[in-house]
């Protein structure tokens, strides 16, 4: 039971993930999960540990690239950057949820469909 | 679908590079750790505060880890590792348990496969030729008969003439060949071929060229083709061999080429090293040249279809062309024998595995021994699960802990059947190498007392090894699932609460009912044994009618050295003498064939006065002094004598059954038989003997005609019997320095009677022999699971068995107490036992002789056995429960 929860969420944070890698440039996994967590207004509770099982899970399809280096506090930190083909994906997912959401969106509106 | 290969690759190379990935990733969430926690200090927290803040934000550093490992890597994989990595932690520390599952496994799996290769060999395997799948056997049953004959060279050469049915016709068999020097022949096994048969086995030359249908005209040069084994065992592959000559009874053939190394006939059991072609040779050959002839029937028939036609459109087309066949292929001379073999039944069965005449005799011991060692391996793999259930219940607590601490009950099963995985693939791998000696070890057994030796191949093919693993993963379950449930049911609170916990209830009854399985699996195959035991021990003891020891056989073949008609019998007259001056020597003389020996012949006898009967009678030709020194009594009127020569009175022996059947009431002697089809056969009776066995052991004596070899033998070879006085290995080394001068160029054989005898109950002692070993065993394998299942109870129970006595139990009570419990699992399953041996043992009726399937004494002394063996199993746990110190039972609770 509890992998169906995380499924449903793997799917949402890749795509989460894919963007904000997209839109921000190459950033460490505290980055990713920084940012996820400050576009939404903080109103996605992540766990951060979950952010790796999704940053692994893309780099080994290919879709991000992972790379040592140096953080702006002298750290040593891996840097994740999307790919030209993550970048292909991201396309497709990002069509793929609008549709999702706007069906889902008119199936929920007060007065949908059925009441007209 | 790309990206799914692609993230497989990657996860199965992070598996591989497990601690490089870990330590890699425990860098990277490090860094993540400090970062949040330098965040939370700059928001003000205490240091133990912010670092408390970051470890929930992460979600605790353990379970990152593990989520990280599970999406890079391959959990299934991972898991399954660790189950064989702690498998074989358990195996180790185990040595004791270990080692007797593996070898129990090894020599139960070792047995089954031991078994099934040579099923597989004997009836599975197909020939090495192209498209075996294609071929057909054609089988010709006469009338009556209880197997298919065999054909003439006449009926094949018919057969192959069907054209619009078949694309080709074989007729082979076996033969040894005589090749070489006549001075020193060397034998060597090869066969008699049609001429179309290398091309329809669709075989390639690896030198020169094979056989072909222009080798089999009438008149075309003597060819043969050599095996590769034999050009390179005889010739060192010396290619000038191939053009060349050789001499085969001292007739020149040239060898024209060399067949594929594969094929070694279309004889399952024997290994051909010639092929020689019965057209040009058998009419070169000069004691063959009636090969060529219908009245003899030899050859086997394996045929190619053309290409659509289904075994059942070739039996069709075949009954109606088969009676003009027939009537083409046997001449008129001939109309009894053509007449049966024009009502013959016809079948048509899957050919691609060749032929062979020891399916005949062997299909159903093996399959019979085949379930026997089912059985074997099944009462092995009871006692597995028995010793498997004892040591659950010592690793209840364990499993406890592990359920409790949370793992999933389907993972700890999956883990403990990994366990028994790995113990039944360790026995598969022992039981290879014991199934190659044990199969090797039966070839061997069967080949006792046979002509030539049987050459089965062995080696392991797809089938035998997917029969090993099948086996392995099988018996794994078969012993492993029942203890794996029951090991993991039971809730978690249970375990923590410590040792009062006992779900020992079902575990000793689960035991009890395997022990009882045992028994009656055991007692099955102890009944067993006892029947095929006495089955041996019946045909041993049984009167045949002669004296079965020291008697002497020697074979002659005068033929071969060139003697024809009244030469032939005067040559063996001759060689009579010479043996009766032997010292030693009792009582010799001479005939066709031997009792139980080969080459019965049988004939239609007509008795004057009489309607002239249908069926045939069988005939012995003999010398005078047959009986006395066979020790067979004569009932009345007298032996043939020296005096019976070919010019005199044709006279006639015949046996007590013979009499029955013809002369009810009548006085035999002086009665007129002829031989129906025959010139000048008439015969006066001027003997009756006792009964004697003729073909077989099994069957009661049948009605037989004796006639003087002088007056009608003339063309065959001769058997001496030889009564002995002395030692006869002394008159073995004087019979072969006196009479094998005599026959320079054709070796003679010198046997013993004995030896023909034991050789015709081969089937038998084979049965007798590894049915009992497997009873020993079952019964063996029986009596320590029962052992196991009381010790393990006397055990657990002894502060049970401390306060009882402690109460005032005498030892005696104790005791006993022990022993009911052996005796109620005993006739448990006896019970059980006891109607399956009954049902059983109908299956295996015709393999026995002279008792019923449900034969009383045997049922009662294996009962008996089993008893006996069982209560002495149980003494030693029982003695020890009588042993229990009341004081010291009691402090251990």
């Amino acid at each position: 039971m509890a992998d169906k929860k995380l499924d449903l969420l793997q799917g949402t944070l890749d795509v989460m993930v894919l963007q904000t890698l997209s839109s921000m440039g190459p950033l460490h996994g505290y980055g990713v999960a920084r940012r996820i967590e400050q576009t939404s207004g903080n109103q996605v509770l992540l766990n951060q540990g979950t952010i790796y099982a999704s940053l692994v899970r893309l780099q080994q399809r290919g879709w991000i690239a992972a790379e040592w280096g140096t953080s702006d506090n002298n750290r040593k930190a891996k840097y994740y950057s999307i790919t030209k083909r993550g970048t292909k994906q991201l396309a497709t997912d990002t069509a793929h949820w609008a549709r999702l959401t706007d069906v889902m969106a008119r199936l929920l509106a007060p007065g949908g469909e059925d009441a007209k | 679908m790309i990206e799914h290969s692609r993230e497989l690759l990657a996860r199965l190379r992070s598996f591989f590079r497990k601690r490089e990935r870990d330590e890699d990733f425990d860098a990277e969430i490090a860094t993540h750790l400090e970062m949040l926690i330098q965040e939370n200090r700059q928001r003000g927290m205490s240091p133990e505060g912010a670092r408390r803040a970051a470890l929930i934000s992460i979600g605790g550093m353990e379970q990152a880890k593990e989520l990280h490992r599970d999406n890079r890597s391959l959990p299934q994989l991972e898991t399954f590792a660790q189950d064989i990595r702690y498998a074989l932690r358990t195996m180790r520390n185990n040595p004791g348990f270990t080692s007797v599952a593996v070898l129990s496994l090894a020599l139960g799996i070792g047995a089954n496969t031991a078994i099934f290769s040579l099923i597989d060999a004997l009836l599975l395997r197909s020939l090495p030729v192209r498209n075996p799948q294609e071929l057909v056997q054609v089988q010709m049953t006469m009338p009556g008969a209880p197997t298919p004959s065999s054909f003439s060279y006449p009926l094949v050469r018919a057969l192959s003439d069907q054209s619009e049915i078949f694309s080709g016709v074989c007729g082979f068999s076996n033969d040894v060949f005589d090749t070489g020097r006549r001075e020193a022949p060397e034998p060597v096994t090869g066969t008699w071929l049609t001429g179309a048969c290398h091309e329809m086995f669709g075989l390639v030359p690896v030198a020169g060229r094979l056989l072909t249908r222009e080798d089999d005209r009438p008149g075309a040069p003597s060819v043969v083709v050599i095996s590769d084994t034999y050009w390179e065992s005889r010739f060192g592959r010396d290619p000038s061999v191939i053009g060349g000559q050789l001499a085969i009874s001292g007739v020149a053939a040239t060898v024209v080429g060399v067949s594929p190394r594969s094929f070694t006939g279309a004889t399952i059991g024997e290994v051909s090293h010639i092929a020689v072609s019965i057209g040009s040779m058998a009419r070169a050959l000069p004691d063959r040249s009636s090969l060529l002839e219908a009245s003899a029937r030899w050859l086997q028939v394996l045929a190619r279809p053309h290409h659509g036609v289904s075994r059942e459109q070739i039996t069709a087309r075949l009954a109606v062309t088969w009676p003009s066949l027939v009537s083409v292929a046997i001449p008129d001379s001939m109309a009894a024998s053509r007449r049966r073999q024009m009502t013959s039944t016809i079948n048509v069965i899957p050919g691609g595995t060749g032929w062979s005449s020891l399916r005949l005799r062997f299909s159903q011991p093996l399959v019979v021994l085949m379930a026997v060692v089912a059985l074997i391996l099944l009462i092995a793999c009871a006692n597995i699960a028995n010793l498997l259930l004892a040591r659950a219940t010592g690793r209840r607590r364990e499993i406890a802990v592990r359920l409790a601490i949370g793992a999933g009950r389907t993972r700890l099963v999956r883990q403990l059947l990994t366990e028994s995985i790995l113990l039944s693939l360790s026995g598969a791998i022992l039981a290879i190498a014991l199934a190659s000696f044990g199969s090797r070890f039966l070839v061997a057994m069967l080949s006792s007392g046979q002509e030539s030796m049987i050459v089965l191949d062995l080696n392991p093919n797809w089938r035998v090894l997917g029969f090993i693993t099948s086996m392995a993963f099988g018996t794994a379950l078969a012993f492993g699932i029942v203890p794996a449930l029951q090991a993991t049911a039971i809730g978690p609170t249970h375990a923590i609460t410590g040792t009062s916990v006992r779900i020992t209830g079902s575990r000793s009854r689960l035991g009890a009912m395997l022990v009882t399985a045992q028994v009656a699996l055991s007692l099955l195959l102890v009944i067993g044994a006892g029947l095929f035991l006495r089955t041996l021990q019946n045909l041993r003891s049984l009167d045949p009618g002669f004296r079965r020891d020291g008697v002497l056989l020697v074979e002659v073949n005068g033929r071969k050295l060139g003697y024809r008609g009244p030469q032939l019998t005067a040559f063996y007259h001759e060689l009579l003498q010479e043996m009766e001056a032997l010292p030693g020597v009792a009582s010799a003389s001479f005939s066709f064939t031997t009792p139980v020996g080969k080459g019965q012949v049988s004939q239609r006898i007509a008795v004057s006065g009489q309607s002239v009967p249908n069926e045939e009678t069988l005939v012995n030709l003999i010398a005078p002094r047959f009986f006395e020194t066979l020790h067979t009594p004569l009932i009345a009127g007298r032996e043939f004598t020296p005096g019976d020569t070919a010019t005199a009175q044709g006279v006639a022996i015949v046996n007590q059954a013979f009499v029955r059947r013809y002369f009810q009431g009548v006085q035999p002697l002086g009665q007129h038989l002829s031989i129906v089809g025959q010139a000048n056969a008439g015969m006066q009776v001027v003997g009756v003997v006792q009964d004697a066995v003729y073909e077989s052991l099994r069957e009661p004596p049948p009605p037989t005609v004796y006639a003087p070899f002088s007056q009608r033998g003339g063309n065959s070879r001769a058997v001496f019997e030889i009564d002995t006085r002395g030692s006869l290995a002394q008159l073995v080394a004087s019979v072969r320095a006196r009479i094998q001068p005599k026959s320079p160029g054709s070796p003679i054989r010198i046997g013993t009677l004995t030896g023909q005898i034991e050789s015709s109950l081969v089937q038998e002692r084979l049965m007798a022999a590894l049915a009992g070993c497997f009873g020993v065993l079952a019964l063996l394998l029986a009596a320590i699971g029962l052992y196991g299942l009381l010790a393990y109870s006397v055990a657990r129970r002894s502060s049970e068995m401390g306060i009882r006595m402690a109460l005032g139990a005498e030892r005696r009570q104790v005791l006993w107490m022990i022993s009911r419990d052996a005796i109620k699992l005993l006739l448990g399953g006896v019970a059980l036992g006891l109607p399956a041996a009954l049902a059983a043992s109908r299956l295996v009726s015709s393999m026995l002789f002279d008792l019923t399937p449900s034969d009383p004494a045997t049922m009662l002394a294996a009962t008996a056995l089993l008893m006996f063996a069982g209560l002495l199993a149980a003494l030693l746990p029982a003695y020890r429960a009588s042993r229990v110190d009341p004081m010291v039972a009691l402090r251990y609770e």
